[in-house]
């Protein structure tokens, strides 16, 4: 065993003392802790019933075909002809947030969040009265935001 | 009066060492804390938690509970073709052998179950047991991967037995005796780590290689052969055959204190007849050691078959001949050791 | 005893800790692996055919997503192969900020192939450092475009999102702590004898071999052989920046693992100097700005956020082909697009670098032990999704 060999090896020794000691840590403790997302972020769509122009270019450009339209019987009646309105089927969006970029009239935009859980299938589907409620989730942790920093990485500071 | 007698009766050291301390109960606590802070060191020096859940203000320290609980009840799935009988017993002797050595492991300089003149090589020839039955695991499990891991362990067996027992010879050699509580006293001056340096380093590599702690853990490496010989274990099986290795560098860890750290020493003469107080000075000793094999888990990966088997001969044995010649050089050079 | 009874037949199948998703059929003969085939397709989702039924914009997030963790060398391929086909050229605000994304992935991308090397031959420490120091690297391509992994960030014309106010400042804060934390890294693992002594030496890939098989990447790179897509047929901002081909001589196992780490330090390079020459203007090709409404139009400016212009729905291609080549993380990748005038591509074509470079675990692993299979085969960095699509 040559000299260059042993101090690689104190030395590999040396640095897992060093971090036992004094190292940082990285994780986030969720769900007690909730990380606050930037402006921007792709989460759940959230969708305005007012401004909708029903031009149905959302259905056309979702590459996943989660988006479609369905038809709203009591605005058909009133207008006498067909008026379809978009709903989502969020196990199959992929959240790549084509659909808001395309939405001339801004009917369609994010929300924050991207951690729902539903119990049957059939709750993934939102028609277009559902969807235009909005998305109903209390996160009842404490927010903290990400700062990054030059010597840990990753700090993170609770928001007050 | 029954009270006192019962408590009498256990106190005896014949019964206190082997089945409470550093025996049967106090190996059991020692393998439920070393698991839990094994996780813990390789979290921390891994920029993260580990286990903290369970009981989060004391970090998470009955998590290893919980797993045994899990374990306990949880169905062990025996395979169709594998051979039962060899297959169900291997680990239940694997646990119980690991810790027999305790028996001739004294904890006070008049506090011993089983003295005798030979009570080192005694310890030592029983730690030789256990590989035995890791190898008949890998052949009952019935298993290709199982095959390929007990051939392994029957590889470093060999590797790693001579030079322990050359190195654990030597310092025998140095102080004269076979007997462990003349060598824990013998140490009332000076620790054997000063005095034959060569052969605690060495002895110290060799402990960790032949309890599969990184960067010696081959026949169980997870990437290449799942688990080697505990393929096929699951329930309370695979508790006990993962509790095994721990056991084992527990009491080779209580061999090498007293061999090499000075056992119970230093310690002032008043508070030595007190088997309590020389009690923990070497456990403390000892789980040093096998929290450092724990920590070594964060830093090193493994090591190839063929390497680690080079090691042992090519630089190992020499090291442990050398050792051997080092203790000749003091014994002859006018070293001796009064008791 | 006759030579098929001495040898066994081992199933590193699916299902085993470190195989991913792929199949490897070996014959070992006590320690020494004779013959070692990858048995690939696990994953084989048909993405190539799925795109025949989709519009063109709706394949970029489709391509995206076989070969995570490098998502944007695929998405930037496929991009600048339909700019071919409609034969249009982004803006040179809008080629640094492709550049800048595709540098982050690089990185991550590294890491990610590091760290799964690391725990492959036994060090944790190595995987869980790799993968918590790409979380500052996630964290800024979070800003950037909204998303973690799948960043969909590049369109036929440009991109679709400008960098944020004080976006410079982060990047150069994660870019210090990276080259910071390198040294850490030699200590503990690369230059850990036992580390050194599990991969030097391992799985030498020869320089005639590498040519004639067709290795891509760090692997070639590996086995002294210096070329690099960038440097070849520079694309998007490359022309523009100074880099070097990093190579190394020995063609080892050691060898590609040293190529990815100086690759990230050059790749830290050439995101400071992106950051630096980034010129103003448009991010939007104008052909697409002028089809944008008006009162759309001063929303995009003001906020840096793109609105399609509704030609994306239905955009037709001309007839015709066009072949695009990226350089990857992991090496090469190519783009083939064949259209005959609708709106879903003819036929389109998709060589990933994982799928040219399986045919290095045949070759390199014959006389090799069996702890030595993790080792190569995470210094290949093969992705089997990437190869299978």
């Amino acid at each position: 065993m040559s000299i260059d060999r042993t101090v690689r090896h104190v030395k590999a020794i040396i640095t897992g003392t060093k971090y036992l000691f004094s190292g940082p840590r990285m994780t986030i403790m969720y769900p007690e802790d909730i990380e606050e997302l930037p402006e921007g972020y792709r989460g759940m769509i959230e969708y305005d019933w007012n401004s909708c122009i029903k031009c149905s270019l959302c259905a056309m450009i979702c590459p996943a075909d989660a988006i479609k339209m369905y038809v709203s019987k009591e605005e058909s009646e009133k207008e006498k002809k067909i008026v379809k309105r978009p709903g989502i089927n969020y196990a199959r969006c992929i959240f790549c947030g084509f659909c808001v970029d395309i939405c001339p009239t801004n009917s369609l935009t994010f929300s924050k969040v991207h951690d729902m859980a539903y119990y049957t299938y059939e709750e993934h589907f939102y028609p277009p009265d559902k969807f235009a409620e909005g998305i109903k989730h209390v996160h009842k942790g404490r927010r903290v935001r990400v700062i990054l920093d030059e010597k840990r990485g990753i700090k993170y500071e609770p928001v007050d | 009066m029954q009270v006192q007698e019962i408590l009498n009766i256990l106190f005896e050291p014949y019964i206190f060492i082997p089945l409470v301390f550093p025996g049967l109960i106090a190996a059991f606590i020692v393998l439920l804390i070393i698991i839990w802070l094994e996780r813990k060191i390789a979290a921390k020096v891994q920029l993260r938690y580990g286990p903290l859940y369970i009981i989060k203000p004391l970090g998470g320290v009955i998590q290893t509970v919980a797993d045994l609980i899990r374990y306990l009840f949880q169905e062990p799935i025996i395979p169709k073709d594998v051979d039962k009988l060899a297959f169900l017993l291997t680990p239940v002797f694997l646990f119980g052998l690991a810790y027999l050595p305790v028996v001739v492991i004294p904890i006070g300089p008049s506090y011993y179950a089983f003295r005798s003149d030979l009570s080192l090589l005694i310890a030592l020839a029983l730690t030789t047991l256990a590989p035995i039955f890791t190898v008949l695991m890998g052949w009952a499990s019935n298993n290709k991967f199982s095959l390929i891991g007990s051939v392994r362990e029957g590889y470093l067996v060999i590797s790693y037995e001579i030079p322990i027992f050359l190195s654990a010879l030597s310092m025998a050699i140095l102080y004269g005796t076979l007997d462990l509580v003349e060598i824990a006293e013998a140490q009332r001056g000076i620790w054997g780590i000063f005095l034959n340096p060569v052969a605690a380093v060495n002895m110290l590599v060799l402990m960790y290689m032949s309890t599969s702690k990184f960067p010696f853990e081959i026949p169980e490496a997870e990437s290449e052969i799942v688990a080697g010989p505990y393929t096929e274990y699951g329930g309370i099986l695979y508790g006990l055959v993962m509790g095994a290795s721990y056991v084992k560098l527990y009491v080779l860890s209580l061999v090498y204190s007293i061999l090499f750290l000075g056992g119970w020493n230093p310690l002032p003469q008043s508070m030595i007849g007190n088997p309590f107080i020389s009690g923990s000075v070497l456990f403390i000793k000892s789980f040093i050691l096998v929290a450092f094999g724990a920590f070594l888990r964060a830093v090193y990966p493994r090591f190839r078959i063929d390497q680690a088997i080079g090691l042992g001969w090519r630089i190992s044995l020499p090291l442990s001949l050398i050792s051997i010649f080092i203790s000749l050089l003091l014994v002859m050079g006018g070293v001796r050791f009064v008791y | 005893m006759e030579a098929e009874e001495r040898e066994l037949e081992l199933l590193i199948g699916p299902q085993h800790p470190a195989s991913g998703h792929m199949r490897l059929i070996a014959k070992i003969d006590g320690d020494v692996v004779t013959e070692l085939r990858p048995d690939i397709g696990y994953v084989h989702r048909s993405v190539e055919k799925i795109a025949e039924t989709k519009k063109f914009l709706q394949i970029i997030p489709l391509v995206e997503r076989p070969s995570l963790p490098d998502t944007t060398a695929n998405n930037l391929a496929y991009v600048m192969a339909l700019e071919k086909l409609l034969g249009i050229e982004p803006p040179p605000r809008a080629r640094y900020l492709r550049t800048l994304l595709a540098e982050i992935t690089r990185i991550h991308s590294h890491l990610y192939g590091l760290g799964i090397h690391g725990v492959m031959i036994g060090s944790s420490t190595a995987y869980m450092w790799c993968f918590g120091d790409r979380e500052p690297f996630l964290q800024l391509a979070q800003e950037l475009t909204g998303a973690r992994l799948t960043y969909s960030y590049i369109i036929p014309g440009g991109v679709r999102r400008d960098m944020p106010k004080g976006f410079a400042d982060k990047v150069e804060k994660v870019l210090r702590y990276m080259e910071g934390r390198m040294k850490d890294y030699f200590d503990i693992y690369f230059n850990n004898p036992v580390t050194r002594a599990r991969l030097e030496g391992v799985g030498v890939l020869k320089r005639e071999d590498a040519i004639r098989l067709g290795a891509v990447g760090p692997n070639l790179r590996a086995s002294n052989v210096p070329y690099d897509v960038r440097k070849a047929e520079p694309y998007a901002a490359y022309p523009d920046v100074e880099f070097d081909v990093i190579t190394e001589k020995a063609g080892d196992s050691f060898a590609r693992v040293m190529v990815r780490v100086r690759e990230i330090g050059e790749s830290i390079k050439i995101i400071r100097q992106v950051l630096k020459r980034i010129p103003d203007g448009p991010i939007l090709h104008e052909n697409y700005e002028k089809l944008i409404p008006p009162k759309l139009k001063e929303q995009y400016k003001s906020t840096g956020i793109v609105k399609f212009p509704s030609l994306f729905a239905n955009l037709k291609a001309p007839e015709g082909e066009a072949i695009a080549r990226v350089e990857g993380g992991r090496g090469e990748v190519v783009f083939h697009i064949i259209s005959d005038g609708k709106t879903s591509p003819y036929r389109l074509r998709m060589v990933t670098p994982s799928f040219r470079n399986v045919v290095l675990f045949e070759h390199l692993t014959k006389g090799a032990r069996v702890a030595d299979i993790p080792a190569i085969y995470g210094s290949l960095d093969y992705f089997p999704p990437e190869a299978d699509r």
